[in-house]
């Protein structure tokens, strides 16, 4: 045996035994169901079959006996009354059908057919008999299957033998061996069908909890099982697992409502710091440099600091969907010059943005909330302006059924492997990982993912052409009917 | 003439600093802590423009701006904690002409402010095209609205604003950033929910049934209409 046989045979002989085990839940249902149903149908069936042949043979046993002191009584008659042609008186013998007899006076052998003779009769049926006792014997030549019985007649120094031929019986049992066998056959396959309804009825309830565990993990926090007061054993699943989701939900909108909260009590401050501060500003022109340069700081700040934390309460508004959209139809390529120019007020540079718009997307129509895509836009330009000098130019086309609009920069690019985590929470790149002094709040992207989210759009990042920089694309789907 | 600005706000410091802040923009300033106390002063003195937060222990922003609107047009503009469209209806469908969300830009504030009183002095560029439409008359001089037995319809100095613009050009349709940019002063990004709150309200004083307008009409897709 080569070594690669003897490792074929380690690897698939091992993995057979736990092959089982791996199996499914379903698979192994069905399995047991029908491994259950053939040991029961086939003991059934071999019970059955022995049964039947062993009763089968003793009565055709019973019978042959009878037969035999039947015909060697009246043998015994004949000969003493020494009747001529014993032969002729042999073969009138009514032995019936599939039967043939042999008659042995005084060492002379007479038969009623030529299948039968001396020589065809076992010895030791012939001894027995010859030792003056009745002998039974079944021989169970496959080729020819016979019940031979010996019956002694030492009156007239003879002895009978009545052969009957088995062929019928056997070929009556090899039927019913078939019929057994295919009932058999027939239950098990009855019996894995069994298993597979049972299997997919157990199932059901683990369907439908991964249905729901999908659903949930898509977003639909309200999912729940049913619950069925009815089956005991499935209400222990359906409690636990609904209690589950609920404590996950709380547990969310504990986190959510926190960040919302945290949120919400800065406000105030900021509120305050911001219009003290600008009756501050509003005088900076009376104050000595350390001063004013102190509030220009301070100004600085306080304006990152109001960016920051509205920007934490889109975010756990967008989080818990309390913001709804305010959609409107809208042309796209109006809808994006003028987001360009509002954030543009916002973004200090970018004097030399080109905006180019193809004619098809001029007038393409966008159920959009307007508001929300100049914050896309606006955080488009701002992540460039932070991070890559500046976006050099905004196209707006249209591609298949959506409105394409991209911000392309010429900064140092975002590696691969960055670009899908770009869009993550308060994610800083490697190579922008300081915070410049106009850094944004860190959830600039997060929330244009989010903006193009409800808008049923979808946003990514790729090289910028020519290999330089970065181009940010928003699609958009477009407004599919005209409004009514 | 300095303008008067109520601050119902119950921040003291939130208080403080924007009377600081208004008062060096050259306004007037008067301060209340809760919707009772605002309501007290307005009584006692007149004002050009309140400021109400809708957060307010008590009675609330929103029953501070009805219980204003009762017995005045004066121009209100809301702070609202968050830019839910429950907050802004609910506190439009009260009284307020406008809003802003807090933490509010000073500067973004005072520009509302300033359009909100550009406009309660309606010192209009031109009067509206046509004065009559249905029963009722449109008295740019006066700022009222008259119906043909004499008696006036209150409406805000905004709505009757909104109506005079309608009324420049019946028939025509005007869209909601037209309106919000001639009425409220907004660019194209101004939200449409104050055109749609405002034409709501205009619609229970003016028609008879204001599910089936007859003379403020929708336009859907594109706004809104006066059909005299």
């Amino acid at each position: 045996m080569s070594p690669d046989a003897t490792s074929d045979r380690g690897e698939t002989l091992v993995p057979f035994y736990r092959r089982l085990g791996h199996l499914g839940l379903r698979s192994r249902l069905i399995a047991t169901f029908a491994l259950g149903a053939l040991v029961l149908s086939a003991s059934m069936a071999t019970i059955a079959y022995l049964t039947t042949r062993h009763f089968l043979i003793v009565e055709r046993q019973a019978a042959v006996l009878h037969q035999a002191y039947a015909n060697a009584a009246l043998l015994r008659g004949a000969l003493a009354s020494k009747v001529p042609h014993i032969d002729a008186q042999l073969s009138s013998l009514d032995t019936g059908r599939g039967t043939a007899s042999v008659l042995n006076v005084d060492g002379r052998w007479f038969t009623t057919s030529l299948a039968a003779s001396r020589s065809t009769l076992p010895v030791s049926l012939r001894q027995t008999v010859h030792d003056g006792s009745v002998g039974t014997l079944v021989s169970k030549s496959i080729t020819a299957p016979s019940l031979a019985v010996g019956v002694p007649l030492p009156a007239v120094h003879a002895s009978y033998f009545l052969i009957y031929d088995l062929t019928d019986l056997q070929h009556t049992l090899r039927i019913l061996l078939a019929a057994l066998g295919a009932a058999a056959t027939v239950t098990t396959l009855l019996g894995g069908a069994l298993g597979l309804a049972a299997s997919r009825r157990a199932m059901s309830p683990l369907t439908e909890v991964s249905d729901a565990a999908v659903s949930i993990a898509a977003g639909e926090l309200g999912t729940r099982l049913p619950i069925d007061t009815r089956d005991p054993d499935l209400l222990g699943l359906t409690t636990s697992f609904n209690a589950m989701v609920d404590q996950l939900v709380a547990r969310l909108e504990r986190d959510a409502r926190f960040t919302s909260d945290v949120s919400h009590e800065l406000r105030s401050p900021l509120t305050t710091l911001a219009a003290s501060l600008e009756v501050l500003e509003s005088r900076r022109d009376e104050l000595p440099d350390r001063e004013r340069r102190a509030i220009e700081l301070m100004a600085g700040d306080v304006q990152r600091f109001q960016r920051l934390v509205a920007d934490l309460l889109e975010i756990s508004r967008a989080d818990a969907e309390a913001d709804e959209l305010n959609v409107d139809s809208v042309e796209a390529g109006e809808l994006i010059r003028r987001s360009v120019i509002a954030a543009q007020r916002v973004i200090p540079g970018g004097e030399d943005l080109s905006v180019t718009v193809t004619p098809q997307a001029e007038h393409a129509r966008l159920l959009a909330d307007k508001r929300r895509i100049e914050r896309i836009i606006t955080n488009l330009l701002e992540n460039a302006a932070n991070h890559a000098g500046g976006a050099s130019e905004v196209a707006v086309s249209v591609v298949d059924e959506s409105v394409e609009v991209s911000v392309t920069d010429h900064g140092a690019g975002i590696s691969p492997s960055e670009r899908s985590k770009v869009f993550d929470r308060f994610y800083r790149g490697t190579a922008a990982g300081r915070r410049g002094s106009s850094g944004g709040s860190g959830l600039g992207l997060a929330l244009v993912a989010e903006h193009v989210r409800r808008h049923g759009g979808s946003v990514f990042v790729e090289e910028g052409p020519g290999g330089v920089g970065s181009r940010f694309t928003v699609r958009l789907p477009l407004e599919t009917s005209e409004p009514a | 003439m300095t303008d008067r600005i109520l601050i119902v706000e119950d921040d003291e410091r939130i208080r403080s600093s924007m009377r600081l802040s208004f008062e060096g923009e050259g306004y007037d300033v008067d301060e209340a802590e809760s919707g009772e106390q605002a309501l007290d002063l307005f009584r006692e003195s007149p004002q050009d423009l309140v400021l109400v937060d809708l957060m307010l222990p008590g009675m609330d922003g929103f029953e501070c701006c009805r219980a204003l609107r009762k017995n005045s047009a004066v121009p209100i503009i809301m702070v609202t904690a968050r830019n839910d469209t429950h907050d802004v209806v609910a506190g439009l469908e009260a009284g307020a002409d406008d809003y802003v969300t807090k933490p509010f830009v000073p500067k973004e504030l005072a520009a509302r402010m300033r359009a909100l009183l550009r406009r309660a002095r309606s010192e209009d560029h031109d009067g509206p095209a046509i004065r009559q439409f249905g029963d009722f008359e449109l008295i740019p001089d006066e700022g009222v609205l008259r119906r043909s037995d004499g008696s006036d319809v209150h409406c805000t100095r905004t709505e009757f604003r909104l109506l005079c613009e309608l009324a420049a050009s019946p028939n025509k349709v005007l869209s909601r950033e037209q309106l919000l940019e001639r009425v409220w002063g907004y660019d194209y990004f101004g939200d449409g929910r104050l055109v749609d709150v405002h034409m709501r309200r205009l619609r229970t004083k003016i028609e008879q049934d204001p599910a089936l307008p007859e003379h403020l009409q929708t336009v859907r897709g594109m706004g809104y209409k006066l059909v005299p």
